[in-house]
């Protein structure tokens, strides 16, 4: 399975507050999937026009099938799955990091949204590169410099499975029927 | 080569005679906990997965807590969908407001939690249930409905760091010194994928309350999980909370560590307090002595334990706080607030001019009661100071001992407790 798309650089340091914040948490109707989905994706990084770790033009320009390769530390916090799901809902597909910290990497994997972490990666990418992530071959290339980086994932056998069902809860759907 | 404490419940869990570190295993769950702030949410994604019941209601604790009482429409509908769940799927184990108070104080005070076993809850402070001997981590909503359906649980086996602590833990220090400095000695990341074990003789000193600073902190270095072997006195505590039989694990003694991390208590010069915006920044308390605050916070699931009401009151006994600086303290469960009226605590906090909530998370991650306004300053005894964490984005949060934040909470500046204990 290979996604390639148009890289956002992040910087060290992302929390889960700064991606969706704790005032937000209760919003959303979350019986109705198209009304969560648009309240999670609109509430995300709120207050990011005052953190230097994400580009300021991030919300504006952000375009479905964009990648996010961000420095260490992505992730800190708390177990909101939140923080993950607006990178989804505004259209990540997936993200790269120096390090990821574990329940921010396991919900973006479960929403389908791989979290891939590779030491150093983030030196190898600037905003507006073309990445392309081979999942299977645990390959990310630099399309725009040509630079390959090799990924070694501590995962389950069956997570590349998950995301190509569309993440954990169709996985579990389609292990039922 | 044998086994870590926590090796040893994984290996057990997952029905394997050995484990070792990064490997994948799939663990049986025994206690699955949400709360409020995505209980609603796990229930929803439970219901799409198309089953009828959950694989066994009486593994699972629902316990309101970050936005209880409710303080609007869209957090009493959340709690209505909850309790809804609670009701068709007959969860037992269900605390509405007035009954429990924050999970993880009820967790271990309900006796819910168990030594040897697999706890999980949607809640990244989930690891604070490790100080009975337990694994304990956070998962998120899908996760969670998932560990619903099935009662399973994938795991990387986390290898074990052992922070080795020997000393005298003593006024005017406290767990939460002991553990912001450990924090600032680890960083953000220097458990990422490993699990804390608190070993030592501080250790077995410190109180069941104090201990639970500890795991409940594990997180804020990335840490799987944070834990404690079993001593007698956890097991005594156990026992005064439960009839349930449980069986105590212990590492073997040829185990292998990632590392052992000394520390020595008299290392520690005086109090600790972490300067915005990480957890892990602790300086002594000197260096940022005299910065001004606008609020104290007592409370939370690290430190609003009745351990913690004691020695706030001791320092605000008789004293009034800083006209200007919101004082708020809220007890961690309704145990806790019963423990502190009988002690006459709350009549303290009352008369010097400090307000208390009910039992709830609060102001700490920006739910209600005390959220930061722009440019506002906490000093605050709870477990995160990210930008924006309980307010505005420019608000700032300096974490602390319950007894600095009282101490700060009578000037209205960051002050050394010292001269008050």
């Amino acid at each position: 399975m290979k996604i390639s798309g148009r890289v956002w650089k992040f910087g060290k340091d992302v929390d889960t507050d700064e991606l969706f914040s704790g005032r937000y948490i209760m919003g959303g109707d979350e019986t109705s999937e198209s009304n969560y989905q648009q309240f999670i994706g609109e509430s995300g990084l709120s207050d990011v026009a005052e953190r230097d770790n994400v580009p300021s033009n991030f919300l504006t320009d952000v375009q479905p099938g964009d990648v996010i390769v961000a420095e260490e530390n992505f992730g800190i916090g708390s177990s909101r799955q939140q923080a993950a799901e607006t990178l989804k809902f505004k259209g990540v597909r997936a993200i790269v990091a120096d390090s990821i910290h574990r329940i921010y990497f396991r919900n973006s994997w479960n929403l389908g949204c791989p979290a891939i972490d590779l030491p150093g990666i983030s030196q190898g990418f600037n905003t507006g590169d073309n990445i392309e992530i081979d999942l299977r071959e645990s390959l990310v290339t630099n399309l725009t410099t040509g630079k390959e980086f090799r990924f070694h994932l501590i995962m389950p056998s069956w997570f590349i499975d998950m995301v190509e069902a569309g993440g954990l809860i169709p996985y579990h759907k389609a292990l039922k029927s | 080569m044998g086994m870590t404490l926590v090796e040893k419940i994984l290996a057990n869990k997952s029905g394997q005679l050995v484990v070792r570190p990064d490997e994948i295993v799939e663990v049986s769950v025994d206690l699955a906990m949400t709360h409020d702030a995505l209980g609603a949410h796990t229930a929803a994604k439970f219901n799409e997965l198309g089953v009828a019941k959950v694989w066994d209601p009486q593994k699972i604790v629902v316990i309101p807590d970050h936005y209880v009482p409710n303080k609007d429409i869209d957090t009493a509908r959340k709690c209505l969908n909850l309790k809804k769940f609670v009701r068709e799927q007959g969860i037992e184990n269900y605390y509405e407001v007035g009954k429990g108070g924050i999970c993880h104080q009820v967790l271990v005070e309900k006796g819910h939690v168990l030594p040897g076993t697999v706890v999980v809850g949607t809640d990244s402070h989930t690891t604070t249930s490790g100080v009975v001997g337990a694994f304990a981590t956070g998962i998120g909503i899908d996760e969670m409905a998932v560990v619903f359906k099935t009662g399973r649980l994938w795991e990387r086996v986390p290898a074990t760091i052992k922070i080795n602590v020997e000393g005298k833990l003593e006024s005017p220090l406290f767990a939460k010194d002991l553990m912001l400095f450990i924090l600032s000695r680890l960083g953000v990341s220097g458990a990422l994928f490993k699990s804390l074990q608190f070993t030592g003789s501080t250790v077995s000193e410190m109180s069941i309350d104090g201990r639970m600073v500890l795991t409940n902190m594990a997180i804020e270095a990335g840490a799987t999980n944070g834990i404690i072997e079993p001593d007698d006195k956890l097991v005594d505590y156990i026992r005064s909370r439960t009839d349930a039989p449980f069986e105590v694990v212990k590492g073997d003694p040829d185990a292998e560590y990632a590392e052992t991390i000394e520390f020595r208590t008299d290392d520690i010069k005086e109090p600790i307090v972490a300067v915005p915006p990480k957890p892990t920044n602790g300086v002594g308390v000197t260096e940022v002595e005299g910065t001004k605050i606008d609020q104290a916070f007592i409370g939370s699931c690290t430190n609003g334990r009745l351990e913690d009401l004691r020695v706030a009151a001791k320092i605000l006994k008789g004293r009034k706080v800083d006209r200007y600086t919101k004082v708020i303290v809220i007890p961690a469960s309704q145990e806790v607030y019963k423990g502190a009226l009988d002690e006459g605590l709350i009549t303290i906090f009352v008369e010097a001019g400090a307000m208390v909530g009910p039992p709830t998370c609060g102001p700490c991650m920006e739910a209600h009661m005390g959220i930061l306004g722009p440019e506002e300053v906490s000093i605050s005894s709870t477990n995160r100071n990210f930008e924006g964490r309980s307010g505005d984005v420019s608000s700032k949060i300096y974490l602390a001992s319950p007894a600095t934040v009282a101490a700060s909470a009578l000037t209205g500046k960051i002050t050394d407790p010292r001269q008050f204990l």
